[in-house]
């Protein structure tokens, strides 16, 4: 494919730097795509991609570096810049208007140059019929089954992803950005869409796409850069020579066990039994039969890259998602698919999202009782015992060391590690039978950090079963006595925590199948 | 009781009706392209009642076509206050809106006191007059009651296919239906989300604002205070009850001068055996049942009410 001038450049990035307050997402990072060629930009959630795309679409400015398209200097100053200049960047959450129809959508804000509006002083008629005609036009160029007349709303995401790709080339598309495109696709779609790349790519249009799913980029791409931390840690390899265990492993970096005070945990029956748990579900993979058992005393680490069914499966079993089969039972009592069910049965949910777990707007007393209510110990018919409520909440605030333990204080002025400690104070106030926390210590400081894993660990202590779902793998490493790996919707992997390598976790989450021997792809 | 039987009680009610909603008819039109746009104008009353008072006063000096461009454009400009405020500043819509309709209601009463000769109530010009379509018009019973209209009346009909057009067959309105509902994919598609909302809610103030000209010039050919009697916010629940759309404006708006019209006809004739009040309750019920189940399909816009803040 070599030419004597060598391959053409599409695009150019040199020494990009771009930092959000204290956090570098970008550092002096060098990026090239060549005429022709589908480039993967790989890496952990937060290790600089999507930064990355939205500067070469002129939605963000770096911070220092040069751009370059088509061998131009490029310097986008809006996401409009971006796209009169021919770059399309097709975002995880697409852009297409919902309320409009495809066509409606294709003229809209089409950039001026490509016969867009600009301001002018009188509306210009919308030619419903040209637009309709251009969609269709395109739809079979592509042979796509692009609906031209239907609500956006009414598409399944697959056929707004391929409206999306159809309009950015009806305006004009040069270069085109997929960002995690397959994410919430399933196989089938995912087979089209890599389909669709590889036609664009031979009819001429260059494309970054950015995934963390080797296997799909061994089947797509021509060369990958990895990203971690906002560096580049492999520059343009040939996606066909290289070895994409090692590949994984780069994604992942070094992982670390430190050295946490572990307390002995003494594994005693099983309290929580989760057996063929499926769960269809509308974006993302759902659960394909996943089971997890889990002892008294035990705590077990969920991993996987977000988006493969965690959040489903912290659903199921808080009972606040009904699986479409399989059973969750704690103590050997079914709590398959009813919250009140499993809150009597004692488990206790920390969610990812505090501010799914907290009413911010209510005082730190009215959320600490949020559970309770109606309990005689706060309520005498109907009417709120104040007093009660109040030292009640004062004295579990300075437990749970929130501070300021004020209980007239709105849940949402205190700091992120507070808010944590405030819910892990009400979930936790009684032993629970089952702890399943998400992302437990994610985003905090160090300090409140370890003061939430010594509470999951004293949940373990006292007899709890513990469940860990998070994409953090030093979380895990530190929590954790047992890994389970979630890929798409299934476990596709279990071992011991002093199991856990860098190499063996990125080639599971990637979703190739781990065999120590080193033998080649699945 | 036997007069409502007579064909001049009706022709009355109808004519009466339409013009009873020329005012309403302007205000919600524009308001309905700032609703789309996702800006809730509560301030349409103070709209519509300064362009009251400025096209009375400016009819006086410089005739009715000049008094009216200038009822319509003192309404704008009291809406680019809530551009400035709720479009750039991201005040909040409805705190805003009230303070509006309060800033104007206040204002021309200030400014009406000001100006009048203590002991004076109103003030007068002569209301603009009717438009008969040759020969139509003269059609007994229904050229009276439909088609002898003021001007305004005319003008505020001939609108509502203007807007229509505007936000069903036009890029423009194409825009403002977009950042209404998805503000930041209609950004991400390259929309200019700001200028979108700033131009639909100054149409909504142009629009109010000729309203309200529509009251003093059309109607009653009076200012006195608080003129404008809450028609602001009848517009408004016109607007909800016929789910965004300009042909539903026109029907509505109808339906509540109808109402006006009728509870004032009835009010002169009725015997003792009926409740005035009942009646007056009648062609709200019907109006509402009719409207109800016409205008179902439409569907509110999805940021209604919302700010826009770009997040970058």
């Amino acid at each position: 494919m070599s030419t004597d001038a060598g391959p053409e450049v599409a695009f150019e990035a040199r020494g990009v730097s771009r930092s959000f307050g204290a956090t570098r997402a970008l550092d002096t990072v060098d990026f090239d795509l060549r005429s022709g060629e589908i480039h993967a930009l790989v890496g952990e959630n937060g290790a600089g991609k999507t930064t990355l795309a939205k500067i070469t679409a002129g939605a963000l400015r770096p911070d220092s570096g040069t751009l370059r398209l088509f061998g131009e200097p490029y310097d986008p100053r809006r996401r409009s810049d971006g796209s009169a200049a021919g770059v399309a960047h097709v975002r995880q959450q697409l852009s297409l208007v919902r309320g409009l129809t495809v066509a409606q959508n294709i003229e809209l804000g089409r950039p001026r140059a490509l016969g867009g509006t600009g301001w002018r002083p009188w509306p210009r008629a919308f030619n419903a019929r040209a637009a309709r005609a251009e969609v269709e036009r395109l739809a079979a160029e592509l042979d796509l089954a692009v609906p031209a007349d239907e609500l956006v709303d009414d598409l399944p995401l697959a056929v707004r992803q391929q409206a999306e790709i159809l309009i950015s080339l009806a305006w004009g598309a040069r270069l085109l950005i997929l960002d995690e495109p397959s994410s919430a696709l399933g196989p089938l779609e995912t087979d089209a869409l890599v389909a669709l790349c590889l036609r664009l790519r031979d009819e001429g249009t260059p494309i970054i796409y950015i995934s963390h799913r080797l296997p799909e980029l061994a089947r797509l791409a021509d060369r990958l850069t990895v990203l971690r931390q906002g560096k580049v840690v492999t520059a343009g390899r040939d996606v066909h020579d290289a070895d994409l265990r090692r590949i994984a492993e780069l994604m992942i970096g070094d992982i670390t066990l430190l050295d946490v005070e572990r307390p002995a945990l003494a594994p005693g029956e099983v309290r929580l039994d989760a057996d063929g748990l499926r769960v269809a579900a509308e974006h993302g993979p759902g659960l394909r039969d996943v089971s997890l058992r889990v002892r008294a005393g035990e705590i077990v680490g969920v991993v996987g890259v977000a988006g493969n069914g965690q959040d489903e499966l912290a659903g199921v079993l808080t009972g606040q998602l009904r699986p479409d089969a399989g059973t969750v039972c704690v103590d050997e009592t079914d709590v398959t698919g009813s919250p009140a069910a499993a809150v009597g049965a004692g488990v206790a949910l920390l969610p990812e999202d505090r501010t799914a777990g907290l009413a911010a707007d209510f005082s730190l007393a009215e959320n600490l009782i949020a559970r309770r209510v109606a309990d005689p110990q706060f309520a005498r018919l109907g009417v709120r015992l104040t007093k009660a409520v109040q030292r009640h909440a004062r004295a579990l605030a300075e437990r749970f060391d929130v501070r300021p333990p004020e209980p007239a204080l709105r849940a949402g002025s205190l700091s992120g590690g507070n808010q944590q400690k405030l819910m892990a104070a009400r979930e936790m106030e009684r032993d629970p039978a089952v702890l399943v926390a998400a992302g437990p210590t994610k985003g905090l400081d160090p300090h409140a950090g370890r003061a939430i894993r010594d509470r999951c660990f004293e949940a373990a202590g006292r007899g709890g079963a513990v469940v860990i779902i998070s994409a953090d793998l030093d979380e895990v490493a530190e929590l954790a006595q047992r890994v389970v790996v979630l890929s798409g919707g299934r476990v596709t992997d279990r071992f011991g925590v002093e199991e856990m390598t860098s190499a063996r976790l990125g080639a599971v989450m990637a979703g190739l199948a781990w065999d120590p021997a080193g033998e080649g792809l699945e | 009781m036997a007069k409502l039987a007579e064909l001049t009680f009706w022709t009355a009610t109808i004519s009466g009706g339409l013009r009873l909603a020329t005012p309403l008819i302007f205000a919600s039109l524009g308001e309905t392209i700032a609703q789309r746009a996702g800006v809730l104008n509560i301030g349409l009353e103070g709209y519509m009642i300064i362009g009251a008072l400025t096209s009375l006063y400016v009819t006086v000096e410089s005739g009715i076509a000049v008094g009216l461009l200038a009822g319509a454009l003192s309404g704008a400009v009291l809406a680019l206050l809530m551009v400035w405020l709720c479009v750039r500043l991201n005040a909040n819509q409805v705190v805003v809106g009230f303070g509006l309709t309060i800033l104007g209601v206040g204002l021309t009463g200030y400014i009406f006191r000001l100006t009048t000769p203590l002991g004076a109530e109103r003030r007068q010009v002569n209301i603009l007059g009717e438009i008969r379509i040759p020969g139509l018009s003269d059609i007994p019973f229904l050229g009276e009651a439909f088609l002898s209209n003021s001007w305004m009346t005319w003008l505020a009909f001939g609108l509502v296919p203007v807007v229509w057009w505007l936000a069903q067959r036009t890029v423009f309105g194409l825009e403002v239906r977009a950042v209404g509902e998805d503000p930041d994919a209609a950004f991400a598609r390259g929309v200019d989300v700001i200028r979108v909302r700033s131009l639909a809610t100054l149409l909504s103030g142009l629009l109010g604002g000729l309203g309200g000209a529509a009251i003093t010039t059309a109607l009653v050919g009076v200012f006195e205070p608080a003129i404008t009697a809450g028609r602001g916010f009848i517009a408004l629940i016109v607007i909800i009850m016929v789910r965004w759309s300009a042909w539903g404006v026109a029907v509505g708006s109808f339906a509540f001068g109808l109402a006006d019209a009728l509870g004032a006809n009835l009010r002169n004739i009725v015997s003792d055996s009926v409740p005035t009040e009942a009646l007056q309750t009648i062609p709200f019920l019907v109006a509402l049942i009719i409207l109800i189940i016409g205008a179902r399909r439409a569907r509110m816009p999805k940021s209604l009410g919302f700010n826009y803040v770009p997040d970058r």
